[in-house]
């Protein structure tokens, strides 16, 4: 016991510098990263359009569901001047203005029960191709993105991981400087 | 006689280890076993709440402004339009706004994030055992709606199994606006399969 006693707190002392250190690190390496996450708005605004699916083929609230949350997603990216919504009059006055159109292209209805009883069947997929052009101009991002639940959460959350991986999209993707006014 | 102390503690004590070992491995079972009861009598009591004669017990999902999702309240149909009351949390559609009514349905897991964490730590995979019996089926009311721009809005709530069509009827014969008709109850039919 005696032996134990002698050497717990050296073993300790000899985990806890070491630890210390890193936790510090960390800490000091933290607030890097976070404004290196930061991105700078561009001069464009965006128009989010609902998902454009064959009838049938995405139940309306999935469908509604993509569409809120990726307004959510690209308010909270920071990306874009303003973000509209599909129909809004504000929007037809806006010089810098985008458009987002998503077309359907695969939709899986997975099983919760499913997911948490076998963990590899049940999973639930959204898959889309996203397309976001100036009014009248030339596609400037094409890709086909997929939001997937496969372990926890309900149905749904599989609308939230694609609204993300769509805003993830936009904030790599470089767009170019708006054209001017007059110059149109 | 503290000898036989001595004995009779040395034949008890191997005895008490024994029985002790064997409770621990009837503990599995039973701590399964109790979660099961806990959870099937969690349900019940959900569901029974939910059939409130004042409104219908539902879940925000997503879509109304100032209202958190997933947050629980009442959700009501009147001619003011579909008003959502949570605790601290309000949110109204008008009537006149609404472009779509849908239901649908959906099987979810009960119990929250707090029974998912438990039923990971019952031993033996019994959790996954128990997912068997944690689901219910839902009903789900999307509302499509425009603000005063014209701006699309959705809104997505899910309730007890059977309710939303209820609400649905309500919110049609109010004046809201429906692409699917309202379905009408099952016709009933007999074992040749005609309809009565």
């Amino acid at each position: 016991m005696k032996s134990n006693r002698r050497f717990l707190p050296a073993t300790l002392a000899r985990i806890a510098w070491p630890a210390l250190l890193l936790c510090a690190i960390c800490l000091g390496l933290a607030p890097q990263g976070f404004a290196a996450e930061k991105t700078e708005t561009s001069a464009w605004s965006i128009q989010v359009e609902p998902v454009q699916a064959e009838e049938g083929q995405l139940p309306p609230d999935f469908s509604m569901a993509v569409y809120e949350d990726l307004i959510g997603q690209l308010v909270k990216s920071n990306k874009f001047q303003q973000v509209y919504r599909s129909g809004d009059h504000q929007a037809e006055g806006v010089p810098n203005l985008l458009v987002l159109r998503m077309t359907l292209l695969n939709f899986e209805r997975g099983n919760q029960t499913e997911r948490a009883v076998t963990t590899v069947k049940g999973a639930t997929k959204v898959q889309v191709h996203l397309k976001v052009s100036p009014r009248d101009g030339n596609v400037l991002v094409e890709k086909d993105v997929q939001g997937t639940v496969r372990f926890f959460g309900e149905n749904l959350k599989a609308t939230f991981a694609l609204a993300k991986d769509i805003a993830k999209t936009l904030d790599e993707a470089s767009l170019p400087a708006p054209a001017k006014a007059g110059g149109q | 006689m503290p000898i036989v102390r001595e004995n009779t503690r040395s034949c008890i004590l191997p005895l008490l280890y024994r029985r002790a070992n064997y409770g621990l491995r009837l503990l599995g079972p039973a701590l399964l076993l109790a979660c099961l009861l806990c959870t099937s009598l969690y349900a019940q009591t959900a569901t029974d709440a939910s059939s409130g004669a004042s409104g219908i017990r539902a879940k925000h999902v997503l879509g109304l402004d100032g209202v958190k999702r997933q947050i629980h309240g009442t959700l009501t149909a009147d001619a003011s339009g579909l008003n959502f009351a949570a605790k601290g949390a309000k949110g109204t559609v008008p009537i006149a706004s609404i472009q779509d009514v849908f239901t649908g349905q959906d099987s979810r897991q009960v119990g929250g994030k707090v029974l998912t964490v438990a039923k990971m730590g019952v031993p033996y995979a019994g959790g996954r055992a128990l997912s068997l019996f944690t689901h219910e089926k839902v009903d789900s009311l999307t509302v499509e709606f425009r603000d005063a721009n014209g701006a699309l809005h959705g809104t997505v709530f899910s309730m007890p199994l059977g309710q939303a069509a209820v609400l649905k009827k309500q919110l049609v014969a109010l004046g809201a606006h429906a692409s699917i008709p309202v379905e009408s109850a099952p016709e009933k039919k007999d074992a040749g399969g005609n309809k009565q």
